[in-house]
């Protein structure tokens, strides 16, 4: 990897900045969008072979022109210029990108298809057109931006998203789409050390990223397409020298409180309060006894616990091309972001590889790629619940407290100064006396051999060999003056917890693809054969402060997928295009019998502008698509759930005999199992006007999923457990999406593009194991309570509650539910399903404008209709709760409520289902660029941004955005201010 | 021709690298804890294994600790054998209240008006049906014909497997036996089904003759009480799954059998127990060396973590208002556990001054719980504890040490009484009058003090006797039922039938609603009466 770099570094000391020549035409080639100068252009006189290319400034040099000959300037992705030579000395030329991206190649499974061919449900984004802003995770480069993809990020930095592709097809089995990077289907599971899966990729070193949505598309990835797929193309080198520096720095902070009482107001709520003369005005409600707990500080637990926090991020890319024959990449990165949680902080150093070389007359192409990244992250758990309910009126510190000077709740006459039981922790303790870390070390890509026969150019062969290893582990510890640590007899015994794992996945396709014309009639085949293994195994978690735990190894038992798969495209008369595909796919999850599925799918599409309004200048492009295919889903947890296992007890789960402990033999439940099928049905317009000024997309989409994955109860006492995974449910979703592109304006000066997007979709249960309902989610309150259901005939994880019933001024009555079974007695039996946390309408905008050397963006993001249970009002607007051992804060919800009480019911009312519809801008950037930095052989870009702008919604929690449904307080999510600079040689 | 040999080649390597690669499909576990059934018994001691894995599942909840569950659709500690048996046995009665109702199931069988959906009640069925699985399949795995295919034939293996497998009838009789008391019906399955075969429903006859049949069938061929080893049960273990049969007969079967129960009882009392000195001693950390133990489900803050009942107990003891956990050498749940009133009122009187039997800790406390939420009303208990009898705190503050008394020989003691009260043949009302004085005098430190007379002992005093005796330990519904006060209005308690003071309740709740997935799941069920 040194000596790479260092010869690159030589070679672009060798480069020879600018030739000059007397009496031959020179000049500029710049980019008229940013300004920069572009190099690699061809530079011909037309109709002969003379010709040069632009250097790495963009200037070129051509002798020896005639006067009345034609200079073309031809650049892959923008328009091309003709100019007539007529003797002058200087041609600067800027040059144009092609709007019409219709000829845009984007990327399919195995292979790629021009846009304007394409058959299926595919959008591809490609880096210019990536969110801005600052997006550590890749995800984050798309969110808002695809029709029918939702994207739902945590505040902790670098950390993980739910992505979802249509809403998912799935109810038990995983919802994650397959993600792929250059040609490697990885694991959707996290590792430890890590922030998640998609943190191990620098996003500056994405070059585009396509998402499949349709069966028709995602269909060649068979087993594992249900989900859809999402496509990432890392970049590559290129055949001249181009450096680039990126660099961004950001400062962030908290947006919003959730509402609780403050040091006063809880003082007031306890006490009452007085006028001048002493005289009551209010009552309080605390009593005496509580009353005398009360402190004198006026702590802010929730600013206390979070921080104001820096951003920084510095890219560095090479890229050309070496020894003059391999087209090489060569980036280096680092990222640091803190998080709000005062402890937090996300660290990632990434190299990134890619080289490809070809031989023979391009018949023999390579393409390495291998990216490592280390990883180094300092964790810190939720301490929000902590915060709302920590007394207001003490101090954070207390020069008293054996606990490193930080309050905390003890009892000083005891040995030890043992804790007080029950009584909470210190929120800014809990973080600051914990030192929780991961490392993670990954190292993945992949090797591909692309061979055009010699003896028939028609066909190639393709072997990717895919490689992806993830090393991990994590620490936390904390001393014996830590609360949090340990417990032993309330005396605290610290923290010294250790876990590691170690993820490999390795990959080998091989294809062949035949591509012929056959008159009218082109032809493409792909035949192929694919497989992936995943291991993971390591030591699970153990805190050795624990004497009664033992550190455990563990190994997955490995998931093995094979497949075949085959595709032929054909194309007749650039009108009519027919996709068929198949994949027959091999899984271990499954037994012998089960293990074998087929994913068959065809599309069809018809370009009807070209036979309808083939003269029509308003109209620039139409095309209709419809497809069908069936794709499926075998990711459950269970590795083995075919066969029987014994599982034997850990050293905690064993049972004495004699005196003798003994690690008991237990087995485990098994049944038949096989996949879960997604039919899908797709019809899908393109349109385009005004050379596709304005274009985009409309899509009508149902799909069905069979059999799908359900735990679902066994008959008590047939099997080995009295539940576990079967094939049992069925569910489908309906949708349509559409997509809108609109260069408003284009001129030499100012251009603005803007782009929309709008999804709507439901989801229905249509079957459900033995009809009988699957209670699941959360209530936050007592263990085990759940609060949404799976049930036929309505939207997944729909909301269960209870009906609350109303006064005649409209406030809540406490414990008051509709007796909606008429049988005289409140009970489970008395709850409905009362909406659900899908959203009815899902919205994207994005607006790029750039006027001469300016440029503003933003993007706008809206959900409507979706709902969550605001799990904080729900289970802490309650009077009672100021008093738990000692005095505890509470949701200031409770002046609504006036509630006494939290208890299973009140938790469950359905007024605190609330309408969470927001909209957000998750960006908005301005920046200038100067085209002709230092001379001219440079150009630079300064921008300054705001990271999470704004969220409009009515919904009464901090956020609206949240998974699942359930609101049990978030990582709040910082607005981050941004300032960086983008230097291009 | 030569390329096309050299094409040849390469498409039939490829084909046979394609063919090659399919049998990785069969994947095998690797984790050290995960094996194949045959990899599993080809191991040195696997049927002890085995066994102890029957064994185990009266205590433990899954193979990966305290917070792992082979059961599902309830919360994973909460789906312990014991615990559960606790709940509703104890919970749905006058002993005690659960501080917690949020916890879901908690408060509709404290205050009788559960239904079929009710997560606790689901794993009971579960988990009692999960026990009758794992011994049948100990059976079927432990057969002559698989023995002799495994290589085992060692005669003194042999012989040992023999008894695992009369301790595996034992243990799913003793199941079969709760299911029967609580749900009046079970499925059947025996070790002649094939996994994933939904059983018949037997009804609470069947269950009874079955239980009664396969106890008397294997009774001879177990150890003799108090000559196995530890942890494993013997002849006293079924004798006492007969004796309750018996007791109850009146309330399963109609019919009077009290003359067996007391004969069982005598078996018992007549091999080798005797009352441990200290009556908490059956309630402490090292309660497993009782001399009055027939069988005490295992539990231990290391090698046996759970959140069984005992850990349930001492952690639930631990009053909100006084942070007692150190008394009973564990952190405390902040007063998860207290008393409903008509329970602390059986300890009113003289008679109970000094009886070691009441642990109640009233302090600044009220009697009366009006708000179920309120932790700091209502008097506490202080029975179990992780301490033991020599004052050794357990080493974790969670996890307790103390085992649970499922059964032990002053259930016996009493019984026994009862059956002399009711007439049994060949029980004598002085031989009674004598066990019931010996409980006395063991709870007043030895003083006769509080000795009962011959007119004393009836059927209003045994109730309450042995509430006072064997309060928490898993029997006061079977015995209010069998009293005929558990439903009705004659005897109300705190919180009974959800009114504050207690209302009447119908009698169709002296049956658990069998779950609703459990229905589902078995078309052969059918539900009980009034649910």
């Amino acid at each position: 990897m040194k000596t790479i770099s260092k010869k690159l570094l030589f070679l672009l000391l060798l480069l020879p900045l600018s030739v000059l020549a007397q009496s031959t035409v020179n000049g500029v080639v710049t980019d008229k969008a940013s300004g920069q100068p572009l190099p690699g252009v061809n530079v011909i006189i037309k109709g002969t072979t003379k010709g040069t290319t632009t250097d790495f400034d963009g200037k070129y040099m051509l002798s020896n022109v005639n006067s009345g000959e034609v200079i073309e300037f031809s650049y892959v992705g923008f328009t091309s210029q003709d100019v007539p030579y007529t003797s002058q000395k200087t041609i600067n030329i800027s040059l144009e990108e092609e709007t019409a991206k219709l000829d845009e190649v984007v990327l399919v499974g195995y292979g790629t298809v021009k846009k304007k061919d394409a058959t299926g449900s595919v959008t591809q984004v490609s880096a210019k057109d990536f969110n801005k802003g600052a997006n550590v995770t890749a995800e984050n480069l798309l969110n808002g931006k695809v029709a029918g993809v939702t994207i739902n990020t945590s505040g902790a930095p670098g950390s993980g998203s739910e992505i979802r592709i249509r809403g998912g097809s799935s109810l038990l089995a995983s919802n994650d789409p397959l993600i792929i990077i250059d040609g490697l289907p990885i694991s959707n599971s996290g590792n430890q050390g890590s922030t998640s899966i998609l943190s191990s990729i620098n996003p500056n070193d994405i070059e585009s990223m396509t998402i499949l949505k349709d069966a028709s598309a995602t269909a060649i990835y068979g087993s594992r397409a249900s989900n859809g797929v999402i496509i990432i193309n890392t970049k590559r080198g290129s055949k001249t020298l181009q450096v680039e520096y990126n660099f961004q720095y950001g400062t962030g902070n908290t947006d919003g409180e959730i509402d609780v009482f403050s040091g006063n107001e809880y003082r007031d709520l306890l006490i009452g309060t007085f006028d001048d003369q002493g005289n009551q005005i209010t009552q309080g409600i605390g009593n005496a006894q509580q009353i005398a707990l009360l402190g004198d500080a006026n702590t802010n637990w929730q600013k206390a616990i979070y921080r104001r926090t820096d951003f920084v991020d510095n890219n560095l890319s090479i890229k050309g091309n070496l020894f003059g024959a391999i087209p090489t990449r060569l980036s280096v990165g680092n990222t640091y972001q803190e998080g709000l949680r005062l402890t937090n902080a996300f660290t990632r150093n990434s190299v990134s590889l890619n080289l490809s070389p070809s031989m023979f007359k391009d018949h023999l192409k390579f393409r390495v790629s291998a990216n490592y990244t280390n990883q180094r992250n300092r964790f810190a758990d939720g301490v929000e619940g902590s915060a709302i309910r920590f007394d207001p009126t003490q101090p954070i510190y207390d020069e008293n407290s054996p606990y490193d000077g930080f309050f905390e709740y003890f009892n000083p006459n005891l040995p030890g100064n043992p804790f007080l039981n029950p009584s909470p922790a210190n929120p800014v303790a809990q973080l600051l006396q914990t030192n929780d870390r991961g490392v993670n070390n990954r190292l993945f890509g992949n090797f591909e051999v692309d061979y055009k026969f010699h003896f028939l150019p028609e066909l190639r062969a393709v072997v990717n060999l895919g490689y992806d290893r993830s090393d991990g582990e994590r620490t936390r510890f904390r001393s014996r003056n830590a609360r949090s640590g340990f417990l032993n007899d309330n005396i605290s015994q610290g923290t010294r917890f250790s876990e590691e794992n170690l993820r490999t996945n390795k990959l080998l396709d091989f294809y062949l693809v035949y591509n012929k014309q056959f008159g009218k009639l082109n032809f493409e085949g792909t035949a192929g054969y694919s497989y992936q293994k995943f291991e993971n195994e390591g030591f699970a978690g153990f805190d050795a402060a624990d004497p009664t735990q033992v550190r455990r190894a563990f190994v997955d038992t490995d998931v093995v997928l094979l497949g075949y798969f085959g595709r032929a495209n054909l194309n007749l008369s650039d009108k009519y295009l027919l996709t068929l595909t198949y994949r027959r796919d091999g899984t271990s999850r499954f037994g012998p019998e089960n293990r074998w599925g087929n994913f068959p799918s065809v599309a069809f599409a018809w370009k009807i502008k070209d036979d309808f309004f083939k003269d029509s200048t308003i109209l620039s492009d139409l095309k209709f698509r419809a497809g069908w295919g069936i794709t499926g889903q075998q990711d459950i947890a269970q590795a083995t759930f075919s066969q029987q296992i014994y599982n034997v007890g850990d050293p905690n789960s064993q049972y004495t005999i004699g005196g003798q402990p003994i690690n008991v033999g237990v087995p485990s439940a098994f049944g038949p199992i096989k996949w879960e099928e997604t039919a899908t049905y797709n019809i899908g317009l393109d349109y385009g006007f005004a050379e596709n000024r304005l274009n985009g997309s409309l899509d009508l989409f149902y799909k069905l999923s069979n059999d799908l994955f359900q735990t679902a109860p066994f008959a008590d006492g047939s099997n080995f457990s009295n539940q576990g995974p079967q094939n049992v449910g069925d569910m489908s979703t309906k949708g349509v999406e559409f997509s809108l592109n609109y260069d408003v304006v284009k001129t030499e000066n100012l251009n603005w593009n803007i782009g929309f997007n709008a999804t709507k979709f439901e989801r229905r249960i249509e079957k459900i194991a033995l009809g009988s309902p699957l209670f699941v989610g959360q209530s936050g309150a007592g263990t085990g309570g759940t609060s949404q259901i799976l049930q036929e005939g309505f939207t997944p994880f729909s909301f269960f509650v209870y009906k609350q019933l109303y006064d005649e001024s409209g406030a809540p009555i406490e414990g008051a539910f509709a007796d909606l079974n008429n049988d005289g007695i409140i009970n489970g039996d008395d709850r409905y399903i009362y909406k659900n946390p899908d959203p009815d309408l899902l919205l994207g905008f994005t607006s790029n404008l750039n006027y001469k050397n300016f440029d503003f963006s933003f993007n706008l993001r809206a959900s409507i209709g979706n709902r969550v249970l605001n799990g904080v009002e729900s289970t802490r607007s309650y009077y009672t709760l100021i008093q738990n051992g000692v005095l505890e804060n509470i949701s200031t919800n409770v002046l609504n409520t006036n509630f006494q009480n939290q208890n299973g019911e009140n938790v469950l009312s359905d007024m605190f289902v609330e309408n969470a519809s927001f909209l957000r801008m998750d960006f908005a950037t301005i920046g200038y660029t100067f085209p002709e930095w230092l001379g001219g052989k440079a150009s630079l870009r300064l921008f300054t941004g705001v990271q999470n702008a704004f969220v409009i919604s009515k919904y009464g929690g901090l956020d609206p955005e949240v998974t699942g449904g359930f609101d049990n307080t978030i990582y709040p999510r910082q607005r981050q201010f941004l300032f960086g600079a983008n230097v291009k040689f | 021709m030569k390329k096309i040999k050299i094409k040849i080649f390469f498409f039939l390597s490829i084909a046979f690298l394609m063919q090659s690669c399919e049998d990785d499909l069969n994947v095998i576990p690797e984790d050290p804890n995960q094996l194949s059934v045959d990899e599993f018994y080809a191991q040195e001691g696997a049927y002890k294994q085995a066994i102890a894995g029957v064994y185990g599942n009266l205590s433990l909840t899954g193979t990966l600790g305290a917070g792992s569950s082979n059961i599902g659709g309830i919360d994973a500690g909460t789906s312990q054998y014991g615990r559960v048996l606790w709940y509703m046995q104890n919970l749905s009665t006058d002993e005690v209240i659960w501080s917690y109702e949020n916890d879901p199931g908690t408060r509709e069988i404290q205050r009788n008006i559960w239904n079929s959906s009710n997560p606790i009640i689901l794993g009971m069925f579960s988990r009692a049906m999960f026990q009758v699985a794992l011994a049948n399949e100990f059976l079927r795995q432990s057969t002559p014909e698989l023995l002799s295919s495994r290589g085992i034939s060692d005669a003194s293996t042999l012989s040992e497997i023999e008894e695992y497998r009369n301790e595996a009838r034992a243990l799913r009789a003793l199941s079969y036996y709760h299911l029967m008391d609580l749900f009046g019906k079970a499925a059947f399955n025996t070790e002649n089904d094939a996994v994933g075969v939904a059983g018949p429903e037997y009804n609470r006859a069947q269950l009874f003759e079955f239980i009664e049949s396969e106890l008397v069938e294997v009774l001879p061929n177990l150890k003799a009480p108090r000559t196995n080893e530890s942890g494993r049960l013997d002849q006293a273990f079924a004798r006492m799954i007969l004796a309750k049969l018996y007791l109850n007969a009146e309330v399963y079967i109609g019919e009077n059998r009290y003359t067996e129960c007391a004969d069982q009882c005598s078996a018992i009392i007549s091999s080798g127990y005797s009352l441990a000195t200290n009556y908490l001693n059956n309630f402490n950390a090292d309660n497993d060396t009782s001399p009055e133990a027939i069988f005490y489900v295992q539990s231990d803050g290391v090698v046996t973590q759970n959140f069984g009942p005992t850990t349930v107990m001492i952690n639930g003891q631990v009053g909100s208002l006084e942070g007692n956990g150190s008394q009973f050498g564990v952190g405390g749940w902040g007063g998860a556990l207290r008393l409903r009133k008509q329970f602390v009122q059986k300890f009113d009187g003289e008679d109970f001054d000094n009886d070691v039997r009441n642990t109640i800790i009233s302090g600044v406390r009220e009697i009366e719980i009006s708000d179920v939420a309120n932790r700091d009303q209502g008097f506490i208990l202080a029975k179990y504890s992780n301490i033991s009898s020599t004052g050794i705190a357990g080493i974790s503050t969670t996890f307790v040490d103390a085992d649970f008394p499922m059964f032990r020989l002053a259930d016996v003691y009493l019984m026994y009484a009862e059956c002399a009260v009711r007439g049994a043949g060949s029980a004598s009302l002085s031989q009674a009058l004598t066990y019931v004085n010996a409980l006395r005098e063991r709870a007043n430190n030895g003083s006769q003090s509080a000795n009962i007379s011959q007119g004393d002992l009836n059927l209003d005093f045994l109730i309450d006797e042995r509430s006072r005796e064997l309060h928490w330990e898993g029997h006061r519904r079977q015995d209010l039922i069998r009293f005929n006060k558990y439903t009705g209005g004659e005897y109300n308690w705190a919180w009974k039938g959800n009114g504050s003071n207690g209302v009447s309740i119908s009698s169709n709740l002296k049956l658990y609603p069998i779950p609703i997935a459990s229905l589902a799941s078995n078309p052969n069920l059918t539900q009980n009466p009034g649910y």
